[in-house]
């Protein structure tokens, strides 16, 4: 069992020149509540996943038990097709963000790449709200019928996420500015990090399964 | 969330360099398209796209969760938190749709 807890590139990264123990850079109890709050937050996100699963899985069975299932149009498809690169390009931001403040220290790039992040979000909530419109006013979707249920919850509980990473983003961007980060001290960003390529994540198989089957 | 701080480091390396993330956004990209050219391009049976479209599905999401989320490096006891779910989750609906 011992290699499912060695220590991972991650942590042996952030150690001093000359030794890969982790114990001598932090102390140890800090060293074992940045272990303890990353595994804590692979939990939530183990139990998202569970969550948007059963969400797809329940999405899948109510379309494969449908008498009718109106088809995507190709409007509704490219219209989610630019949402989708928003999002894969807002985790590429974040990537970049947490790079400048982990690699180089730079504070200003990290509240700059999150500002763009935040931007992306923002975005695909408004595609999203266009086509809540579209479907809801034009063809008179709502929770009344199986594939407006289906697609709400599913799509909506998504947008929540987005909308809460939108939110979390602007404020690391406050902190940032005010100088909280550093290259040694950014296991907040970190955590945001993990969040929104988690809620990108779920959008990739939300996109194919809702939009493109 | 309260950041944890160091404790006095007295010297400070450049972090570990992961995969470049333009790359894996430049696949994420391309393979985004081919799942949408799949979908709207009439003449393509739709029963024999699906597989496909699953299959670019999941490598996309492998591809996020290996690489900017960072799971190729982290402890391997991250990666079965995180693919234990999914994996029952999986199991459910197979079974639910048959």
């Amino acid at each position: 069992m011992k290699w499912l807890l060695k220590y991972s590139a991650m942590e042996r990264a952030s150690v001093l020149v000359g030794t890969n123990e982790p114990a001598l850079s932090v102390g140890k109890a800090e060293r074992e509540a940045q272990v303890n709050r990353r595994l804590g937050f692979w939990l939530f996100l183990a139990s998202e996943l569970l969550i948007f699963c059963g969400l797809i899985g329940g999405f899948l069975v109510v379309k494969g038990y449908a008498a009718t299932w109106p088809e995507h149009e190709l409007g509704s498809i490219l219209l989610a097709s630019v949402n989708t690169f928003a999002l894969l390009a807002s985790s590429l931001t974040v990537v970049l963000g947490i790079d400048a403040i982990r690699m180089r220290n730079q504070r200003d790039r990290l509240a700059l790449f999150l500002g763009i992040s935040a931007a992306l979000g923002a975005l695909f909530l408004g595609g999203q709200a266009i086509e809540y419109k579209h479907f809801i006013v034009d063809l008179g979707h709502g929770f009344g019928d199986p594939f407006g249920t289906a697609f709400f919850v599913l799509t909506g509980l998504h947008g929540l996420h987005v909308l809460v990473g939108v939110v979390w983003a602007a404020m690391l961007i406050a902190r940032a500015r005010q100088g909280a980060y550093t290259s040694e001290n950014y296991t907040t960003v970190e955590m945001f990090g993990l969040y929104w390529h988690f809620v990108d994540l779920v959008w990739i198989l939300i996109f194919t399964i809702v939009y493109l089957i | 969330m309260q950041d944890v701080k160091p404790v006095a480091p007295a010297q400070h390396v450049p972090a570990h360099r992961y995969t470049n993330p333009l790359i894996v956004f430049a696949v994420l990209t391309i393979a985004t398209v081919i799942e949408v050219a799949l979908a709207i391009v009439p003449g393509i049976p739709h029963q024999s796209v699906v597989p496909v479209l699953l299959a670019l599905s999941f490598v996309k999401a492998s591809l996020v969760a290996l690489y900017y989320m960072h799971l190729r490096y982290e402890k391997p006891i991250y990666g079965l938190i995180f693919v234990t779910p999914a994996a029952f989750a999986v199991f459910l609906i197979v079974v639910l749709l048959t």
